[in-house]
């Protein structure tokens, strides 16, 4: 007992020195203008140094402030942030994800930015939609944080890619469009290769973009009506995954493809990565992928396995045994930009956001002649590589966008890698052209972030995903959704699901 | 030396066995490590391809030079090798000066002390607590952060303090007769026979600084900070964005590729720890300096 | 009473003439309670609803937080799962232990009796290389060569087997942790041992040599004994910290195909609380683990002290 009490005395004996400083509340709201202040900013991680960019003297050079950044771990990431903010770190401006936005906001550590924002910030005002200020409002209309939406509408995000060529010989002559065709593919696929090759390789597990992770491919799920964790039906009441009529097709139609040998015997242990490496290796016919896996496994894979970008095909969104999918849109609010309390620069960092979002074109995309070219029908085709050696990076440095303009001005971003452009063509222009009505709305794409949602969601999707991939590797079965069922309601399912349901209501009830 | 037949024949089988046996490790344990430093070294295509196995297909040096001239490599092996050798330094020194007095049964208040020390071992007070002591002691992003807790560290004061324990009680004594204080028995007598554990518990403080990332993380925050553990994690993390990012940039080279560049970057971030062993190793000779004493 | 007198008189006497020996202990004192034992005081966190926003600072707020009593024990203990993962966490270690611990022991022997310097240097340092891959990297390369289409799967369907599933197969998974785990391990833990056999004194061999014992016998009556004190506190640790350790490895190598084998306290924990921060809870964890790691290092140095008088202190 002594030697706890001992230990406490020291302990705030070291403290107390330090702390005293940390609790003066800081005065931001005077602008001191570009030079004179040094505008600190945290980020999420990244590989790169972000201070040694190119892009940290466009940015320099384009709104004449100084700044120096800062990256986050990638592992521990929540604990470091609120470890440091609740310290008293003396970062101006902190890019956070919904849940991150939520924590900090709840425990009012963020500043309220409405007047900074009419002062400094009418270029970042003017350039959201409504819906994206309420989702980064708190209920009484205080903005709490600089949203940045998804820029493109309706995006296939999870879709398939296949080898062509070795479909071809196999005596594959059209590209499945419904499930049941893609069952037949891959039945005939086995029936010609056997062992030689890995038939359906996944998941592709990323959670760098939209709506998180899928371990059923997306484009896979839409067909059994199953487009999101959280589901809204007709009379606006939600549901939860495995609540969807679908999900028992779902469920047992991987698991009977694991059965006759159709996917990856590894779908389990199965990582990103695994999954290029197999598809890229020419180990699998037909992989789960996004765009930026694209982005990477392709380019080298043709020159591993000597084949072109015309032996490469992509299935996209497909539809049911009834003809109907159901694809959700990935407009949705992403990523916040926040200023905390202690910032004694506030003003300056709403002005330095608001001078970036003015020369958003250049800063985010660059010159017309240097880095793009404009195409006939107006679409923005980047200049590689100069694109790339000094643009590549601009999309850890965005805080706020003209979402009317960026929408237009980022599928350039795309463009710049032919691997990704392919794919994306292929699935994405092509439902948005041909089959625009598998689109559905993404219910909760401008709910705020809330409590109980950004506490419980992470360990509920991630059980929710342990369990169907422990019914596709055949360790569980269909029957023990009651098992799945009372650990869901243990770890605040339902808690969860009321939030959603009343933050629905009075959403879309007062609209 | 030519004694028994019968001797040198039991002496010969373990000889055998020791040469076999070691053998045989080493390779199980080099194997899987040559797979991936072959990665590092090998054609991009035949990375990617997964044709790689243990000998690199289609040598090349890209990936590696990329690593060393195009990423902040260098930075974080100078951040390492101070924390590195700063970090043993101060180890040893508190090392050596908490083991030597817990090492003598005559030491008045030796169970209480060392009893401090095995608590400490066991029971942590968690993560939050430690990082406001190093924020409040202004240690935040400097290389004191990541030395301060590893200090000292239970486990190698143990060793050394049963390797003290071991030493003849006489030699010690006898330097005590002559005159010479505790500081002076210690640094005189008592570490220079002391050499092969020292460089052993060197060695272990050596690997436990440069291995270290969950504190090197946690207590530093700028990019110039970064050790080599911080360094490789993120590249880790991130090689896919590297790689694609170069495919399309004007860096293209069809060698470098996700896999490529964690391969290279983990080889190159494990030689100077490698290479600190075979060094040690020569201090890890047995009995030189008991035997030169007493005899 | 004249006995304690007695001791303290001693002590002071003790003091008077080897001060040096005190001021000496001061720098790893210092250290030890600046980073050790001065964050013991977020111990409290285990039995408080903690909210790190709740005071001035995060250990102001440790005192601002409401008291919970037991309540975070109670969720890591009452769940259905605690079992499962308790016996999970002994099975695994214990093997760890079992097949694991004599193995640098008799590598620290054999590099001993191997006289050719450039193969012992050659041998010992390529078994101390694999330490230094974290566990992802482990993970990557011994997927590569274990998984269902890896190199050794490879060449066991070209023999006409069928493939086996190492990493999600429940009866085969546990062994891949105790194999992989040696990979790692096993040098450095030779290194230690290697240490200690330096400390033996040579003329103890010169006598056994001239008593006519060949190599074996000195092994066993000279070499092991002069081991034997950092065996034991190799074995006391590792039997200490047997809750404690392998989740790095478990939580890479791991997969919901072999949960119900391979899923640990502490990967369960961290499903558990993911993206909650859940400090109390993991809190409440180190320090049940911490109190097993006492008892079972104390009463494990209690029984060596008897059976063979050997103490770590």
């Amino acid at each position: 007992m002594r030697k706890r009490q001992a230990a406490t005395g020291l302990l705030c004996g070291v403290l107390a020195a330090g702390m005293l400083a940390c609790n003066a509340q800081a005065d931001g709201s005077e602008l001191k203008g570009p030079g004179n202040v040094t505008i600190k900013r945290l980020g999420y991680n990244v590989a790169f140094d972000p201070n040694a960019d190119v892009m940290a003297d466009v940015i320099k050079d384009t709104t004449g402030y100084d700044a120096e950044y800062y990256v986050l771990p990638a592992e521990n990431t929540d604990e470091k942030l609120v470890m440091e903010v609740a310290g008293g770190a003396d970062y101006d401006c902190i890019q956070v994800s919904p849940n991150q936005f939520q924590i900090l906001m709840s425990q009012g550590a963020l500043l309220g930015l409405n007047d900074l924002l009419d002062t400094y910030g009418q270029d970042i005002k003017n350039g959201m939609s409504e819906d994206t200020w309420r989702a980064a409002s708190d209920s009484d209309g205080t903005i709490y944080g600089i949203p940045y939406k998804y820029p493109y509408d309706q995006e296939v995000q999870g879709f398939m890619a296949c080898r062509w060529d070795l479909m071809q010989a196999a005596g594959i002559t059209e590209i499945p469009k419904t499930i049941d065709e893609f069952h037949d593919c891959l039945v005939k696929l086995k029936d010609y290769y056997g062992d030689q090759y890995i038939i359906f390789s996944g998941p592709y597990l990323s959670g760098s973009e939209g709506n998180g992770t899928w371990v059923v491919p997306e484009s896979l799920a839409c067909a059994f009506g199953i487009y999101s964790d959280w589901m809204v039906d007709e009379d606006g009441s939600v549901y939860y995954m495995t609540e969807a009529d679908g999900f028992k097709d779902m469920v047992e139609f991987l698991s009977k493809c694991n059965e006759e040998g159709l996917i990856d015997p590894d779908w389990v242990v199965n990582s990103a990565s695994t999954v290029c490496e197999k598809f890229s290796g020419g180990k699998s016919i037909i992989t789960s992928i996004n765009r930026n896996g694209l982005g990477t496994t392709v380019p080298a894979m043709l020159e591993t396995l000597g084949i072109s970008m015309d032996d490469l095909n992509y299935i996209g969104a497909l539809k049911g045994s009834d003809g109907t999918c159901k694809f959700m849109k990935t407009e949705a609010v992403n990523q916040y930009t926040v200023i905390l309390k202690s910032s004694e620069n506030a003003a300056d960092v709403v002005n330095w956001i608001n001078l970036k979002e003015q020369n958003q074109l250049f800063i985010n995309i660059g010159e017309e002649g240097v880095h793009f070219n404009y195409a006939e029908d107006g679409s923005i085709e980047p200049i590689n590589p100069i694109f790339a050696d000094e643009r590549g990076n601009s999309y850890w440095y965005i805080d706020s966008t003209n979402e009317e303009e960026f929408k237009k001005e980022w599928p350039a971003r795309v463009r710049k890698s032919e691997a990704q452009w392919a794919g994306f063509e292929a699935v994405t222009i092509k439902a948005n052209e041909e089959t625009p009505e598998i689109f559905v709305d993404n219910p909760f794409a401008f709910k705020p972030a809330t409590e109980k949602y950004s506490k419980y969601n992470t360990a509920l999707s991630n059980s929710l995903n342990d369990f169907i991939l422990q019914i596709i590797s055949g360790t569980k079965s269909y029957d023990d959704l009651e098992t799945f069922q009372s650990d869901f309601e243990a770890k605040g399912g339902e808690e969860v699901r009321t939030e959603l349901q009343d933050w629905y209501q009075s959403f879309y009830g007062n609209k | 030396m030519h004694k028994k037949i019968k001797l040198s024949k039991s002496n010969l089988l373990l000889k055998v066995v020791a040469y076999v046996v070691m053998g045989l490790l080493a390779a199980m344990a080099i194997l899987p490590c040559l797979h991936i430093i072959s990665k590092a070294f090998s054609r991009g295509a035949d990375v990617t391809a997964g044709n790689v196995v243990f000998w690199p297909k289609g040598f090349q040096l890209e990936t590696v030079w990329y690593v060393l001239t195009k990423t902040p490599f260098l930075n974080a092996l100078k951040n390492s090798l101070i924390v590195t050798i700063g970090g043993t330094a101060i180890s040893m020194f508190t090392t050596i000066t908490t083991a030597y007095p817990l090492s003598k049964p005559s030491f008045q208040g030796r169970k209480v002390f060392t009893l401090l020390y095995v608590i400490s071992m066991v029971f942590f007070g968690g993560m939050i607590p430690a990082y406001m002591v190093v924020r409040t002691l202004g240690l935040i992003d400097t290389y004191a952060a990541c030395i301060l807790p590893f200090a000292i560290v239970q486990f190698n004061m143990f060793i050394v303090k049963n390797y003290f324990e071991g030493l003849p009680e006489e030699v010690e004594e006898s330097a005590w007769l002559d005159g010479a204080g505790d500081i002076r028995t210690l640094t005189r007598i008592v570490c220079p026979m002391s050499t092969p554990v020292l460089a052993t518990v060197s060695l272990l403080y050596a690997i436990t600084y440069w291995n270290n990332y969950f504190h090197a993380m946690m207590y530093t925050k700028s990019a110039g900070m970064q050790t080599m553990q911080v360094y490789l994690y993120n590249i880790i993390n991130n090689s896919q964005e590297f790689a694609e990012n170069l495919a399309s940039g004007s860096g293209f080279m069809a060698n470098i590729t996700s896999e490529g560049l964690v391969a290279a970057t983990v080889t190159l971030s494990i030689i100077p720890i490698v290479l600190l062993y075979p060094f040690v190793a020569r201090f890890m000779v047995q009995g030189i300096t008991v035997g030169s004493v007493k005899g | 009473m004249m006995k304690a007198k007695q001791s303290i008189g001693r002590f002071f006497r003790y003091v008077r003439r080897h001060p040096m020996m005190y001021l000496m202990l001061i720098p790893g004192l210092f250290f030890l309670f600046i980073y050790k034992f001065a964050p013991l005081y977020g111990i409290l966190i285990a039995f408080k609803d903690y909210n790190i926003f709740a005071g001035s600072n995060p250990i102001d707020a440790i005192a601002k937080s409401p008291w919970v009593g037991f309540a975070n024990f109670e969720r890591l203990f009452r769940s259905s799962e605690f079992v499962k993962v308790l016996a999970n966490t002994l099975i695994i270690n214990g093997m760890k232990i079992l097949f694991l611990f004599p193995i640098p022991v008799i590598c620290a022997i054999l590099l001993n009796e191997i006289r050719n310097q450039a193969f012992r240097k050659l041998s010992q340092t390529a078994i101390y290389v694999p330490y230094f891959f974290s566990w992802v990297v482990v993970f990557g390369i011994f997927y590569s060569l274990f998984g269902s289409y890896g190199v050794v799967n490879n060449v066991i369907a070209a023999l006409g087997h069928a493939r086996i599933k190492f990493f999600t197969d429940t009866g085969i998974f546990r062994w891949l942790l105790v194999f992989t785990e040696g990979w790692k391990e096993i040098g450095y833990n030779t290194v230690i041992y290697l240490a200690a056999i330096t400390g033996i004194d040579i003329a103890l061999y010169e006598a056994a040599s001239v008593d006519g014992a060949n190599k074996w016998k000195q092994i066993w009556h000279v070499t092991m004994p002069g081991l034997l004190p950092t065996i034991v506190l190799m074995f006391i640790l590792k039997v200490g910290y047997i809750l404690d350790t392998g989740f790095e490895q478990v939580l890479v190598f791991y997969n919901p195909a072999v949960y119900d084998v391979a899923d640990i306290i502490q990967t369960y924990v961290y499903r558990l609380g993911m993206g909650q921060m859940d400090f109390p809870l993991s809190t409440a964890l180190g320090l049940f683990n911490s109190v097993v790691a006492f008892v079972l290092i104390v009463s494990a140095n209690l029984v060596s002290k008897k059976l063979i008088h050997r103490s770590i202190w």
